[in-house]
C-alpha cells in the first residue's frame, strides 16, 4: 500500500483529481457571477446525469464516443505527433457507414459490417495525406490536419446536401436508416433478460458497440505497451533524435501512427450514425476532435485510463446539458472548465506532486554513474 | 453568372480591393504570430485570442458606444489570454502546443458562456447594437480612378494591419529590444550569456502578438462583419501561423503569404456566385493553406540539402571525423 502511495501513476492520479477539483471550484465560482440560482444550477451539473435512465443513456452514448476519439488522440499524442484531424476522420467515418447503411443492397449483418469497415476504412485513409507528408516532408500536422478538418466538414456537407439529403426534407439530415440496420442494445436478446432490455431500448441508445469498445481499448493498451511498434512509438513520443540514431523506422511509425488512430475516429462516426442519431445530419461532430484531447490528456495519454477520463467527461457534458435545459447557466461552462483542467494537468511545475517527481528524476540521473562504472569494468 | 463574367471581375479594382479587406484578419494575427515566432514561441492560441478580441470589442462597444474603448478592451483581453499562455508555457512548463490547445477551447467556451449569459443566444450578438470602426477615405487618392478604388475606403484595421507591417520590421530589425527578442529566438543560451532576460523577453513577444491577433479578431467583428459570430476567426489564427512559416519569418515574406491567402478566399468568394457547389468553393482557403504548408517544407528540405552539398564542396575531405578516418 505504502509503494503504491509513493508510486508515480498515484501521484499522477492525484495531480489530475487536484486539477478536477480546482476546475470545478473555479466553475462554481463563475457559476455564482452569472446564475440567479447558482446553487440549483451546479446541483443538477453534478448529480444531474443519475438522477434518471434515458439521463444514464445519455452518460454512457457521450462516453462512448469519447472514448473512442480518446483512444485516437492517445495513440498520436504517445508519439508527441500533434495530429488533431480526429474530427475530420470522424465525420467522414460518419458520412461512409451512413452511406452503406442507407443505400448498400445487401442483408442486415453484412450491411451493417461494411458500414463498420467502411466507417473505420474512411478515418483511416483520411489521415494518409497529412500522415505521408508529415513523414516524408515534415510538414506540421497540428496545422495540417486542423485544416483538412474544414475540409472534411465541407465534404460531408456538400455529399449530405447534394445527393443525400431528401429534397423535401425539413432539416440538413438524410432519411431515418431503418431499424433493422442499426446496431441494437448491448444487453443481449435473452428471455430472462427481456424486461431490463425493453427498458433501456426505451429510453437509450446503448449498443453493443460497447463490447467492440472495450476490445478496442484492450487492443490500444496492447498495441502501446506490448508491441514492437508501440515501443517504438513511445520511443519516438519521448525522444525522437534517440529514437532515429536507435534505429526506429520513423516515417513507418508517424504513418502508422496516424493512420491506426484514424479508425477508432471513424469507429466513433459509425457510432455517431448508427446508433445515436440514426441517420446523418449536419453538425453531428461539433467540437469532438478537441474533446478526444481532453479525454487523452486526462488519462495521462494511458489507453487504459481513458475509459475513465471519457466517462468523467462525458457525465459533465450530459450535467452540462441538463443544466442548460433547467437552469439560466449554458453548457458551455463545462468547455471552460475543461480547459481549466487541462492546462492545470498538462502545467508541468504548477502541482506540487510533479515537482517531488523532478526531483526524483534528479536523483535517477545521479544513480547512473554507479551503473556506468560497473559495466565498464 | 458565366465563368468570363467571373475571370473578368477577378481582374477588376473592386476584387483587388477585396482582397486587401479580406487579408486584414489573416495579416494581424500572422504578424503577431511573428513576433513570437522570433521569440522562439510560437503562439499557438492566435485563433482563440482572435475570438477573446472579436467577442470583447462587440460587447464593450455595444455597453458602452464608444468605439475606442472597445478597441482599448479588446486588445487588453488579447494581451490578458497570451499571458495566459506565457504564464504557462514560460512559468509552468507547460508544452506550448498543448497550453495553446487549452487556451483555444477556453476562449471559445468562454465566448460562447458569456455571449449566451448576456444576450440569451449562442450563435451570433446580432441582437446587441454593436458599432463599427469607421471606413477612412483617402483625400486625395479616392478620386483617381483605378487606385482610389483599391487603396480608398478600407477599413481602419486595413490600414492599421499595413502600417503594422512596417512598424514590425522596424521593432524587430531596428530596435535594440527587437534585436534581443531575435537573439532570444536564435539561441537562448547565448542571449542569456548577453544579460538579456528570456523569460521577460519572451513574455513581452507573446503580449505583443496578443495584441496583434486580438486586432485581427476585432477587425472580423466590428469591420469585416458587425458583430460577433461564435468560432467567429474559424481558422485564421491557425492560417496566420501557416503564414509565418511560408512568409520565411520575415515581415515582408509573412505579408505576401497573407495576402496569399487573403486572395485564395476572395476567389472562393467570386467563384460563390457561379453554379460550382458552395462547399467546394469554400475549402479553398484551406487547401491553399496545406498547399502552402507543403511549399514550405520541401524549401526547408531543399535548404537542408543545399547546406549539406556546400559542406561537402568546402571541405572536399568529408567531416572532420571522417578526414581522421581516412587517415
Amino acid at each position: 500500500m505504502k509503494k503504491f502511495l509513493e508510486s508515480k501513476g498515484f501521484r499522477e492520479l492525484l495531480r489530475i483529481v487536484l486539477a478536477i477539483a480546482i476546475g470545478l471550484t473555479l466553475g462554481f465560482i463563475i457559476t455564482l457571477f452569472v446564475s440567479k440560482e447558482p446553487l440549483e444550477a451546479y446541483k443538477t451539473l453534478l448529480i444531474g446525469p443519475l438522477t434518471q435512465l434515458n439521463r444514464i443513456g445519455d452518460w454512457l452514448e457521450q462516453s462512448i464516443t469519447l472514448i473512442l476519439v480518446g483512444l485516437a488522440i492517445t495513440i498520436v499524442f504517445t508519439g508527441s505527433l500533434w495530429y488533431i484531424g480526429v474530427e475530420g476522420q470522424l465525420i467522414l467515418g460518419a458520412l461512409a457507414s451512413g452511406v452503406v447503411a442507407l443505400y448498400l443492397p445487401v442483408p442486415p449483418f453484412w450491411r451493417i459490417l461494411i458500414a463498420f469497415l467502411a466507417g473505420m476504412l474512411a478515418g483511416f485513409l483520411w489521415a494518409v495525406v497529412p500522415a505521408l507528408l508529415k513523414a516524408y516532408l515534415n510538414v506540421n500536422e497540428l496545422v495540417a490536419s486542423l485544416m483538412l478538418n474544414t475540409v472534411a466538414l465541407k465534404l460531408f456537407e456538400f455529399f449530405l446536401k447534394n445527393y443525400i439529403m431528401p429534397v423535401n426534407a425539413r432539416s440538413v439530415s438524410s432519411d431515418l436508416i431503418s431499424p433493422q440496420y442499426l446496431l441494437t442494445s448491448f444487453i443481449p436478446n435473452w428471455p430472462f433478460l427481456s424486461g431490463i432490455r425493453n427498458l433501456w431500448i426505451q429510453q437509450t441508445s446503448v449498443t453493443y458497440i460497447v463490447y467492440i469498445e472495450i476490445a478496442a481499448v484492450i487492443i490500444v493498451f496492447y498495441l502501446l505497451y506490448k508491441t514492437p511498434f508501440g515501443y517504438e512509438l513511445r520511443t519516438m513520443g519521448s525522444n525522437i533524435k534517440f529514437a532515429n540514431y536507435g534505429g526506429v523506422n520513423i516515417k513507418r511509425t508517424m504513418i502508422l501512427a496516424m493512420t491506426i488512430s484514424g479508425i477508432f475516429a471513424g469507429l466513433a462516426g459509425v457510432h455517431l450514425t448508427l446508433a445515436i442519431h440514426d441517420k446523418l445530419i449536419m453538425g453531428m461532430s461539433a467540437g469532438l476532435g478537441f474533446e478526444g484531447i481532453i479525454v487523452s490528456i486526462l488519462a495521462a495519454n494511458n489507453p487504459l485510463g481513458v475509459p475513465l477520463a471519457g466517462l468523467l467527461y462525458g457525465y459533465l457534458k450530459t450535467g452540462a446539458d441538463i443544466m442548460e435545459r433547467t437552469t439560466d447557466v449554458s453548457r458551455e461552462l463545462v468547455s471552460i472548465i475543461q480547459a481549466l483542467v487541462m492546462l492545470l494537468v498538462t502545467a508541468e511545475r504548477l502541482l506540487p506532486a510533479i515537482q517531488r517527481r523532478i526531483e526524483e528524476k534528479r536523483e535517477e540521473n545521479n544513480k547512473p554513474n554507479k551503473k556506468g562504472e560497473s559495466n565498464v569494468i | 453568372m458565366s465563368f468570363e463574367t467571373v475571370i473578368r471581375s477577378i481582374f477588376s479594382a473592386f476584387f483587388i480591393a477585396s482582397v486587401i479587406r479580406i487579408s486584414t484578419p489573416i495579416i494581424l494575427p500572422a504578424m503577431g504570430g511573428l513576433v513570437a515566432n522570433q521569440a522562439g514561441v510560437s503562439n499557438m492560441a492566435l485563433e482563440g485570442i482572435m475570438n477573446v478580441g472579436a467577442f470583447t470589442g462587440v460587447i464593450v462597444s455595444a455597453f458602452t458606444g464608444n468605439v475606442w474603448l472597445a478597441l482599448l478592451a479588446g486588445i487588453i483581453a488579447g494581451v490578458l489570454v497570451a499571458s495566459l499562455l506565457a504564464l504557462f508555457h514560460l512559468r509552468f512548463s507547460t508544452n506550448l502546443t498543448l497550453a495553446g490547445l487549452a487556451i483555444n477551447l477556453f476562449c471559445s467556451g468562454i465566448t460562447v458562456f458569456l455571449l449566451f449569459t448576456l444576450t440569451g443566444d449562442k450563435g451570433n450578438s446580432a441582437s446587441l447594437a454593436s458599432l463599427v470602426v469607421p471606413n477612412i477615405n483617402i483625400p486625395i487618392i479616392k478620386d483617381i480612378p483605378f487606385l482610389g478604388q483599391v487603396l480608398s475606403g478600407h477599413p481602419l484595421f486595413t490600414y492599421l494591419a499595413f502600417a503594422l507591417v512596417i512598424v514590425v520590421y522596424i521593432f524587430l530589425y531596428r530596435t535594440r529590444f527587437g534585436t534581443h527578442l531575435r537573439a532570444v529566438g536564435e539561441n537562448p543560451e547565448a542571449a542569456t550569456t548577453l544579460g538579456i532576460n528570456v523569460t521577460l523577453t519572451r513574455y513581452v513577444a507573446l503580449a505583443i502578438s496578443g495584441v496583434l491577433a486580438a486586432l485581427g479578431g476585432m477587425s472580423l467583428s466590428m469591420a469585416y462583419l458587425q458583430f460577433f459570430q461564435s468560432e467567429m476567426a474559424a481558422g485564421r489564427g491557425w492560417i496566420g501561423i501557416a503564414a509565418v512559416w511560408l512568409g520565411n519569418r520575415k515581415p515582408l515574406g509573412v505579408l505576401l503569404a497573407a495576402l496569399l491567402f487573403g486572395l485564395a478566399d476572395a476567389v472562393a468568394n467570386q467563384l460563390g456566385s457561379l453554379k460550382v457547389p458552395s462547399q467546394l468553393v469554400q475549402m479553398i482557403p484551406y487547401i491553399t493553406t496545406v498547399a502552402a504548408l507543403v511549399v514550405y517544407a520541401i524549401q526547408q528540405k531543399r535548404n537542408v540539402i543545399e547546406r549539406i552539398k556546400k559542406y561537402q564542396r568546402e571541405n572536399p575531405e568529408g567531416t572532420p571525423a571522417e578526414a581522421v578516418a581516412k587517415k
